[in-house]
């Protein structure tokens, strides 16, 4: 029975080599060293505050919600969350590094 | 009162001749002004990817400006208001948390499904409390447990209050005092210049295998709609306005459980028993739609979602009386500006909850405790199933209604509460009409409320073979 099925690592071979290759692809058509260091530097600056804000037990819990619906949780209960994140979160609402909490990739 | 107005003046017009040809005087009935404000119990985004810490972080966030205020009135305006972090041992302050009932009782599906523990699934109790029991406050960050002042089996999980006293070196706080958030401030109530009533009616508990008794629920909907008794009753009859159904018009036997363990090909030909009986109430509340508005909120057993707030029964279950536009169907809560009078209240899942896990037994205690503790349902979502909300508790009542009820009750209790800022809430359990074959009529004038009763041939009483409609 067991020699009429196939090794499970004919059908796998092939993907391997595949990410490899994509792997390479991608490298090539970065910007240069140093521009890419100081965007990195403003947006790692940023995600930190936003880290920040998410870690501010005041505000209550950041699980399951995004960043700015706690945000204006806070506000409605009048507990002044900083302005600046809210633009922040405003600015970059399309991305999801930003716009979600720092524990969304943790399943509840 | 309602029985004064339908009580016969000269003679009964009833074993008299028709007067004339023509069928007599006609009762004009008076309809009132009615604003349903329902939209917090709306249900939105449906959502369930959330935890349940939003909704209680949101609820200490609501309650924290309304009890330090509370705290300062009560114990002067010096009082120290401390958050559990910074507080010190020995040091007199005010905490504003949330309670927490640790109970051993308390069933617990992780407990059920551990296979350490291989315990075999509890049987259901009327009451969950026991001596060891412990009381426990949280706020934002952390938890301390509570001794002294502070009644452990009255106290449920869920509800926001202010503690006074002092931390002890074994880390436990003695309390020397508590206050709630007692009533919230009340909008004011317009004057009547005569009586109007609203009929409350809920537990109508439909089935499909009933004939005989539904001979009380057809006197009920003929004294509504001014077809029972003599003239007198009938113009009183006009007097009523409204009729709020409140909750559980089906029965639980329509509830079939079985249903969903068998498989599909052995069920596959049965009907589900809430058909027949959902096909009795549209044609009960034809007649009473046809003749004046009928709010209907749906309570435990009937087919809408389970968790609170309950959204309103869908039309296309009553074919026959949704073309009138006098049938509403309300969420559970349900609340709604009745002229100007204020009308908040359940289906009694709320109620029902707080008793089996606290030593309160009356309707009407528990009823009164929750609206000291300005909130609906205080043990949701601990052991009452509610949506994750996480902006806004819904359950916190922001201002007092003027008529508080919850239905499904044993018995038919109500009180008129007065408050210290001159605030006047009627409230009302309202009887299970299937095992009481009581309503109440609340007079929207005087905040009065009334028992009627319409108990009949019973089949286990052989003795009171009478037929009784008494007010």
């Amino acid at each position: 029975m067991t020699t009429k099925r196939g090794l499970i690592t004919d059908s796998f071979k092939v993907v391997k080599k595949a990410r490899r290759l994509r792997g390479k692809r991608e490298r090539r058509p970065s910007p240069p060293p140093q521009q890419e260091a100081e965007t990195k530097t403003i947006r790692e600056d940023e995600l930190q505050r936003l880290r920040q804000f998410d870690l501010d037990w005041r505000f209550g819990p950041c699980t399951g919600i995004s960043r700015l619906q706690r945000w204006e949780r806070a506000k409605l209960h009048g507990l002044n969350p900083p302005e600046e994140i809210r633009e922040l979160l405003l600015q970059t609402h399309t991305d999801p590094q930003y716009n979600l909490s720092l524990w969304s990739e943790y399943p509840i | 009162m309602f029985s004064d107005l339908s009580a016969q003046k000269e003679g009964s017009s009833l074993l008299c001749r028709p007067a004339s040809e023509n069928q007599g005087p006609v009762f004009e009935r008076m309809l009132l002004a009615y604003s349903p404000c329902c939209e917090r119990f709306k249900a939105g985004e449906r959502s369930f990817g959330r935890q349940y810490a939003h909704i209680y972080a949101a609820r200490l966030m609501q309650m924290r400006p309304v009890l330090s205020a509370r705290a300062q009135q009560k114990w002067g305006t010096d009082v120290l208001i401390r958050k559990l972090c910074d507080m010190e041992t020995g040091e007199q302050c005010c905490i504003v948390g949330t309670l927490f009932k640790r109970m051993d009782l308390q069933p617990s599906i992780l407990k059920e499904i551990s296979e350490e523990h291989n315990l075999l699934p509890q049987p259901p109790r009327a009451k969950y409390i026991n001596e060891s029991d412990e009381l426990i406050l949280e706020d934002e960050l952390q938890r301390i447990k509570l001794e002294g002042k502070i009644e452990k089996d009255k106290c449920v999980t869920g509800s926001v209050i202010a503690i006074y006293g002092a931390e002890r070196t074994d880390g436990k706080f003695t309390v020397e005092d508590y206050c709630t958030a007692d009533l919230p401030l009340q909008p004011t109530r317009p004057e009547l210049s005569s009586d109007r009533f609203v009929l409350l009616a809920s537990g109508l508990g439909l089935d499909s295998s009933q004939g005989d008794s539904m001979l009380g629920l057809q006197l009920l909907v003929d004294m509504v709609t001014g077809q029972l008794g003599d003239l007198g009753e009938q113009s009183g009859a006009a007097t009523i306005s409204r009729v709020i159904l409140a909750g559980n018009l089906l029965s639980q036997s329509t509830q079939d459980k079985e249903a969903s363990i068998k498989a599909k090909y052995l069920t596959k030909k049965t009907q589900a028993g809430s058909v027949d009986a959902i096909r009795v109430l549209d044609e009960l509340l034809l007649q009473l739609v046809a003749s004046l508005p009928v709010d209907v909120m749906p309570g435990q057993y009937d087919p809408t979602n389970y968790t609170l707030p309950q959204q309103p029964l869908h039309r296309c279950m009553f074919p026959l009386s949704s073309a009138y536009p006098t049938l509403q169907l309300e969420h559970n809560p349900y609340q709604a500006n009745i002229h100007g009078v204020r009308f908040l209240g359940t289906s009694g899942q709320n109620v029902c909850d707080i008793q089996r896990y606290s030593s309160m037994d009356s309707h009407l205690e528990i009823l009164e405790e929750t609206l000291r503790l300005r909130h609906l349902a205080p043990t949701a979502p601990d052991t009452l199933g509610c949506y994750p909300y996480y902006q806004k508790d819904p359950f916190i009542l922001e201002d007092c209604p003027h008529v508080y009820f919850s239905g499904n009750a044993p018995t038919f209790e109500s009180k008129l509460l007065k408050g210290p800022d001159g605030q006047e809430v009627l409230l009302v359990t309202i009887p299970e009409f299937s095992s009481t074959q009581m309503a109440c009529l609340v007079n929207l004038r005087t905040l009065q409320c009334e028992p009627v009763s319409f108990s009949s041939f019973c089949t286990d009483e052989d003795e009171e073979c009478e037929m009784n409609v008494s007010h």
